[in-house]
């Protein structure tokens, strides 16, 4: 692997990490809140995607605006599901799961049907490469990197100084505590589905213009997302953060000199091994 | 109880079932019940883990492990089908073991994250290990299951075969269920904080109901791969792990037929659109719904129907004009 | 003569000490009291005694015997159980079952009765789980399901439970925290009866009469680290213990 080569997948790697970030601060958020793993997490972010195939490839809507529209639909979308499944479920994290896992299922299948069997592809939004550090980068996967971190800055303000945030922040803490000062549960864990959705709704959007698009495509990220939540420790952002982009490093570096898949069994196997000996992840606390 | 009379009644159906199906139905229909006794060994052996509270989302992974082990040593290296089932069945149970040991000592959102993102390893390897396992062409060529040297030609020889199995399978699987082990792995699943200041290793038994799971799942495998003799990697990914889940929980985790119970009801009903997408969206479906609506599962149906026709005759006296 | 000892007991959470190089010794014999106002590390310092919680530093010898990092059930094997503060039992078994599960421990089955034993337990350890709820006041509610007993009765189903499970040193997390005068006097009663037979009880408690009126000795917890030790009186007349409290609760002492 020449020097230059390692700098571009580097730099695509930081691309790719923004991305593996927001997934995972989405599942965090979740988690950290009501405890549950969101595993239609990938189907959201499969969601997404098409959003912006349909709105704005098809639609002619311009990016930004199809881009705000996929994150507000599938926020809408996560609110709806907390309101409709997880609230009737009473919170029983099991069956949560499972519904969630039927969710998923369910949306990946019925895509085949709804979005038909071609492949699809959304045109770049911003097209051409640019020279970074000496080596040609895509603009499409550098304009990712401001737009997630804009993301992540946004979400950094809504938690600390807001005062929804801060109920959110309150529930996570205690959350019958949060409750007894006059916290509504039920609209902030909506107001967090929500939350969780948009920003995996972000992420496909963010990469429809980059692979081609298919119902399955949601599958990769979530389990990308898992890999960085393990490592990371669930319910930590600062953990979320430097797993995500460790992992895209990783991804990136490993999948030129190897490929796609060997990376990926490797990124596996790696978390097996640090499970092994160190059974709280890089940053989290014990079982 | 409802207990006393459910199991009987599910025997007799096996039973008949075993029975009846070569001789009435033909080839097609040996065919489809042959693999919905596959889905109840694969259901059942699921449970013991699901007792315990662990939300295991991989079984297919080491249906994947037995079928592909199995059908390799058979056909390539002639060796005869019990001892290649037997192989198939161990070497998913060491995979179990080399993954189970690490991430059942987690909490168990961790465990089922390690289990979904397993599954996509063995697709993986089986995918990608071309010269092993033909990757995407599919591995075909595999030899039919014989006993004792003899081959078994006919579906339906192979169709009491798979029946077999399973008996013994459900056997071994209902004498743990009632013994001690069995109601250690209950009290895990009930409270593990409890057990664990009672003296029970956790870590332990989990690994232990773990691993039954795989051996079982692996055992199916083998079959599966004699049966229909051609194997192709992304069959055994998350779309069938989670159609197991979908067996016990649609069935009822409550008691020892639920995932029988589940297995068949589903399996037959979903036989129409078998390998197309309409088959999951069905899948999830009824698991949306049972969460919802039938959190017991199907064997709390006849409960749930007595229920509300005592609740029915005790508020409605007169007949409503429209019946 | 000390049946448990920890040394620097200290618990992170991230920067965060929740226990912090706490000494605590307790003897053969006696009824401790662990007290501390809300947050003060209680909890933790049990779930670090009982391997729930590994220390971060410090060591805890129990009966001589080094047991630091040993997990729950290792622990519990040598004779140091713990009850938990809220109802969890097995709540869709019986009290019966549920003290039979805490027998498990001493019913010395090899594996292969462990396997092939049908689940229907012995004649001789359903009278032993009888003789346990007998002693602790439940053997009216021997056969009906855990779920549908009085809290009260479900808390001290808990203690039953760990005696079953044969201690030499019990603790007890919040014994009677919610409970009237009636249920908590019964229960302390419980807790002086066995430690008259020989189990070393160290317990955790909101309610000052309960742990005044029933430990020979006390340590108050605040902000993780031990803040005073000694009998009952001496605590409840430290100034630096009244100010921890800020008179709540010390009241009616």
């Amino acid at each position: 692997m020449t020097p230059a080569l390692l700098v571009q997948s580097a730099i695509v790697g930081v691309s790719l990490g923004s991305i593996y970030i927001l997934m995972a601060l989405g599942l965090t958020l979740m988690f950290g809140m009501m405890h549950i793993i969101n595993f239609a997490h990938g189907a959201v972010y499969m969601l997404g995607a098409f959003v912006i195939y349909y709105v704005f490839f098809q639609g002619g809507v311009p990016y930004f605006a199809a881009f705000v529209t996929s994150m507000m639909l599938l926020g809408l979308f996560g609110y709806l599901v907390e309101r409709s499944i997880y609230r009737p479920i009473k919170g029983g994290i099991e069956p949560t799961l499972v519904a969630l896992l039927a969710l998923t299922t369910f949306l990946q299948a019925a895509g085949y049907p709804v979005f038909g069997q071609l492949d699809k592809h959304v045109p770049p939004v911003f097209p051409g490469t640019t020279n970074v550090l000496g080596v040609g980068i895509s603009i499409e996967r550098l304009m990712i990197i401001p737009i997630a971190a804009a993301l992540v800055i946004g979400l950094y303000l809504f938690i600390n100084k807001t005062r929804l945030g801060a109920a959110m922040r309150a529930i996570e803490q205690d959350k019958e505590a949060a409750a007894l000062q006059g916290v509504n549960v039920h609209v902030v864990n909506g107001l967090a589905f929500a939350i969780g959705f948009a920003l995996a709704a972000a992420s496909g959007a963010l990469m429809a213009p980059i692979f081609k698009l298919d119902p399955m495509m949601g599958e990769q990220p979530l389990l990308k997302a898992f890999i960085i939540i393990i490592l990371g420790g669930l319910g930590s952002i600062p953990g979320a953060i430097l797993g995500g982009l460790m992992l895209g490093l990783i991804d990136s570096i490993v999948a030129t000199a190897l490929g796609a898949e060997p990376a990926f069994l490797l990124s596996f196997v790696f978390i097996i091994l640090l499970l092994l000996f160190r059974p709280t992840g890089l940053f989290g606390y014990a079982s | 109880m409802r207990r006393k009379l459910g199991v009987p009644i599910v025997l007799a159906m096996l039973a008949a079932l075993a029975l009846l199906v070569p001789a009435l139905g033909g080839d097609y229909y040996v065919h489809v019940f042959a693999l919905v006794f596959t889905n109840v060994i694969l259901a059942a052996s699921l449970r013991p883990s699901l007792t315990c509270g662990q939300l295991n989302i991989g079984h297919s992974a080491f249906m994947s492990v037995g079928a592909y082990t199995s059908a390799l040593l058979a056909k390539n290296l002639a060796v005869p089908f019990e001892i290649s089932l037997l192989c198939g069945a161990l070497l998913a149970t060491l995979v179990g073991l080399a993954i189970g040991y690490p991430s059942l000592r987690l909490r168990g959102v961790y465990f089922a994250m390690v289990t979904v993102a397993f599954v996509e390893v063995i697709r993986l390897i089986a995918q990608l290990w071309v010269s092993l396992t033909r990757g995407m062409s599919g591995l075909s060529g595999i030899p039919k299951p014989s006993i004792l040297g003899m081959t078994l030609t006919s579906r339906a020889s192979q169709y009491y075969l798979v029946v077999g199995l399973t008996l013994v399978i459900l056997l071994v699987l209902w004498k743990l269920e009632h013994s001690r082990l069995g109601l250690i792995w209950k009290s895990i699943g009930m409270a593990d904080n409890l057990a664990q200041s009672l003296g029970v290793d956790i870590a332990r038994h989990k690994l232990l109901a773990f691993m039954l799971g795989c051996f079982f799942a692996g055992t199916a495998g083998a079959f599966y791969a004699h049966f229909i003799r051609f194997l192709f990697p992304p069959e055994f990914g998350f779309l069938m792990a989670t159609n197991i889940l979908v067996y016990n929980y649609v069935g009822g985790r409550g008691h020892f037929v639920g995932p029988i119970v589940g297995a068949i009801f589903l399996s037959l009903l979903s036989e129409p659109f078998r390998g197309s997408p309409y088959e999951t969206i069905f899948f999830s479906i009824a698991m949306l719904l049972t969460i919802l609506f039938l959190p017991g599962g199907l064997i709390t149906l006849p409960r749930k129907l007595a229920e509300l026709r005592s609740w029915r005759t005790a508020s409605a006296p007169t007949p409503s004009p429209a019946a | 003569m000390a049946i448990l000892e920890a040394r620097e007991l200290t618990r992170l959470f991230g920067g965060l000490a929740a226990v912090n190089r706490v000494d605590l010794t307790v003897d053969k014999g006696e009824i401790v009291g662990l007290i501390g106002p809300n947050g003060a590390g209680k909890t933790t310092c049990f779930n670090l005694l009982t391997g729930f919680l590994r220390p971060t530093r410090g060591s805890i010898i129990f009966d001589g015997q080094d047991i630091t990092g040993l997990r729950p059930h290792q622990i519990a094997a040598r004779g140091l159980v713990r009850t938990f503060q809220l109802t969890t039992l097995f709540q869709e078994m019986t009290a019966l079952e549920n003290v039979l599960l805490g027998l498990h421990l001493h019913s010395g089955k090899g594996p292969r009765q462990v396997l092939f034993s049908r689940r229907d337990y012995p004649a001789d350890e359903i009278a032993r789980g009888r003789d346990v709820l007998e002693f602790t006041g439940l053997a009216p509610h021997a056969d009906k399901l855990t779920r549908n007993l009085p809290h009260g009765h479900q808390r001290v189903l808990g203690i039953a439970m760990a005696l079953a499970a044969q201690p030499r040193l019990l603790l007890l997390d919040e014994p009677v925290t919610g409970m009237n005068l009636d249920e908590s006097g019964h229960v302390m009663d419980l807790v002086r009866t066995i430690r008259s037979r020989g189990t070393t009880i160290l317990l955790v408690e909101h309610n000052m009469k309960a742990v005044m009126g029933t430990c020979e000795r006390i340590v108050v917890l605040n902000f993780g680290q031990k803040l005073a030790e000694g009998t009952p009186s001496q605590v409840s007349t430290s100034p630096a213990v009244i100010q921890a409290y800020l008179g709540t609760g010390m009241a009616d002492a």
